[in-house]
């Protein structure tokens, strides 16, 4: 009885930690939200931070990543292309690529992508400003750090991922013209109709959301886990294992619920 | 003060001042120049430019123009001193409360290079009380 009791009641604490970390996260995106809406958050200093964020998160990076895109763009659409030729059906191979990479993969690999290399630089930051007191210094020269660090990395993730996952989009687009028609543009009309049919308006709202959704995951999470890492050298490692393995969830779930939308 | 009880009590009773302490670190990855310049930049408003004028007026009083590209981690004790000291200064408090210089400089007699350093900065600063243990009293100068 004793062994079931403990083992309950570490369950529990288990349970409840995750609970307080959830809520703390939603927490810390709500007011980094109504922060970011508020005109007056804005001056020289947070314009720098989501400068700088937008440089380390999207422009740093972007070469490499469009060229790994453009890579893994180009030989879907080609076994895609390949594979409905085979089976007669060439007339989809557009639209099914198209729907495969721009409204499904790219947003993801984006955010993972953008998770993998900013996300864990962000958790590790914060975790640290917080072992080190850093930000408790801020705050006492007069420095609210919610508007001064973290909402600034917020806004600058949100518009890396939004704007990386916007050029592999585009790119994807043409490349799958050029698979489909070929170094030509005659077929650009037939192009453009079978675009228009993927990319209707509900469509579009879906997958700026989604991107928007990840934006703010890929951001808000190391930063709320590494808020929440105790003042501890050694809990760092701990903090950013935990922030990206919640991160991980997160973009699965908002995947699943964005595909469970569409087309459930 | 007698023991550590009585400095968190003494601090916390004057919240109000800026703390200059060794719990107080410098941001890590900014300059000694951007640390100082972020507080006019983020309280006033001031364009980058224009902050790290002030920053670096603040350095040159203090003779540690040297340390401004610098950051935490390759700092002197003395340098990262005046930095925590500039930050404070440049918003201009009512209070600087120098939480145990000795911690700050360890490796420093700080009382004569804490006064002089005061008087560089003189008036760029209001008031700056030194917190520091009741032993330490006989190293500082007859008030």
């Amino acid at each position: 009885m004793a062994i079931l009791s403990n083992f309950l009641t570490r369950r529990g604490a288990a349970l409840l930690a995750t609970w307080r970390i959830w809520r703390d996260t939603l927490r810390f995106a709500g007011k980094a939200t109504l922060t970011a809406c508020a005109p007056s958050a804005y001056n020289s200093a947070t314009r720098t931070v989501v400068m700088k964020q937008i440089f380390f998160t999207a422009w740093q990076i972007l070469p490499g990543f469009t060229l790994f895109a453009a890579l893994l763009s180009f030989v879907l659409i080609q076994i895609v292309v390949t594979t409905a030729t085979r089976f007669g059906l060439s007339d989809y191979a557009l639209e099914v690529s198209m729907r495969v990479l721009v409204l499904e993969l790219l947003p993801l690999i984006t955010a993972l992508f953008v998770a993998l290399r900013s996300g864990s630089a962000i958790n590790t930051e914060v975790a640290l400003m917080k072992i080190q007191g850093e930000i408790e210094a801020l705050e006492d020269a007069g420095v609210d750090t919610l508007r001064l660090e973290f909402m600034p990395r917020v806004i600058g993730g949100m518009i890396s991922v939004l704007a990386l996952t916007a050029v592999t989009s585009v790119l994807a687009l043409v490349l799958a013209y050029l698979a489909v028609y070929g170094l030509q543009l005659w077929s650009f009309p037939d192009f453009t109709r079978v675009m228009g049919k993927v990319f209707d308006m509900p469509v579009m709202m879906g997958i700026l959301l989604k991107s928007l959704a990840f934006g703010l995951a890929v951001t808000v999470i190391p930063v709320a886990e590494g808020l929440a890492t105790p003042r501890k050298m050694f809990m760092a490692p701990i903090s950013v294992l935990r922030g990206m393995v919640r991160l991980f969830f997160a973009l699965m779930l908002i995947e699943v619920a964005s595909l469970a939308f569409k087309y459930i | 003060m007698a023991d550590d009880a009585s400095r968190r009590a003494f601090i916390s009773e004057h919240h109000d001042t800026i703390l200059v302490s060794p719990d107080m670190p410098l941001r890590a990855n900014l300059s000694v120049l951007d640390n100082i310049a972020l507080i006019p930049q983020y309280l006033a408003n001031l364009d980058y430019e224009a902050a790290a004028d002030q920053a670096w007026t603040l350095l040159l009083l203090a003779g540690q123009e040297g340390a401004a590209v610098k950051r935490d981690p390759d700092l002197s004790h003395e340098e990262r001193f005046v930095a925590k000291l500039l930050r404070a200064a440049i918003g201009n408090p009512p209070v600087i409360l120098v939480d145990r210089p000795g911690m700050l400089l360890p490796d420093t007699h700080y009382p004569p290079y804490l006064f002089n350093l005061l008087e560089k900065l003189a008036d760029s600063l209001n008031d700056c009380w030194i917190l520091d243990y009741r032993w330490n009293e006989p190293l500082y100068p007859p008030r």
